[in-house]
């Protein structure tokens, strides 16, 4: 279960696994204010791809994306035309 | 776990926040809803669902504390935005510390 390195890897491949299947793709987020800590998860249960931080710049890509695959998620078009208001 | 309406999700979330500020982690899933209410049959095609293409399913949980509810894609804009506004608070003395 690796971490990824750089932010745009992680989203790169965390879109791509979407894609390839919506219905089983899920995202989990893990906030830890003690700690000062955001993790993201995107995973279908066979590939688990990770990022963490815990930069306050990060939290804005980390939201943003998060809405961009919740905008994903609950558009009836398909995928490529909603990707592309981003 | 608890199913509620959007915007009591959206209150019970920012409670969640608030009370796990000295110690935890508030745990966010996010996935594609077809409106399934009904386990997938093994045999026989019982096809009762009319899939839906626009709704996803958004659960919170600090550990013990569960609530879920179906966002609508009108509803998502406004959830994300109470969302960053906590972070942004929360996590800013975190760039502080590093700069």
């Amino acid at each position: 279960m690796p971490y990824y390195q750089t932010w745009e890897e992680f989203v790169r491949a965390a879109e791509k696994l979407y894609l390839a299947d919506p219905m089983k793709v899920r995202v989990v987020l893990k906030y830890r204010h003690c700690d000062g800590n955001l993790c993201i998860k995107v995973t279908d249960n066979a590939v688990c791809l990770q990022y963490k931080t815990d930069q306050a710049q990060d939290v804005k890509k980390i939201e943003k994306l998060h809405g961009k695959l919740m905008r994903l998620m609950v558009s009836k078009e398909t995928h490529s035309s909603a990707m592309e208001t981003d | 776990m608890v199913l509620l309406e959007n915007d009591a999700f959206l209150t019970e979330l920012t409670r969640l926040f608030q009370k796990c500020r000295t110690s935890g982690s508030v745990v966010i899933t996010l996935k594609k809803y077809d409106g399934r209410t009904k386990p997938v049959p093994k045999k026989g095609q019982s096809e009762s669902f009319e899939p839906a293409d626009n709704k996803c399913l958004l659960r919170a949980s600090d550990g013990k504390k569960k609530i879920s509810t179906v966002a609508y894609s009108n509803l998502l804009r406004a959830h994300i935005d109470g969302l960053k506004k906590k972070d942004k608070k929360s996590k800013s003395k975190k760039t502080k510390a590093t700069q």
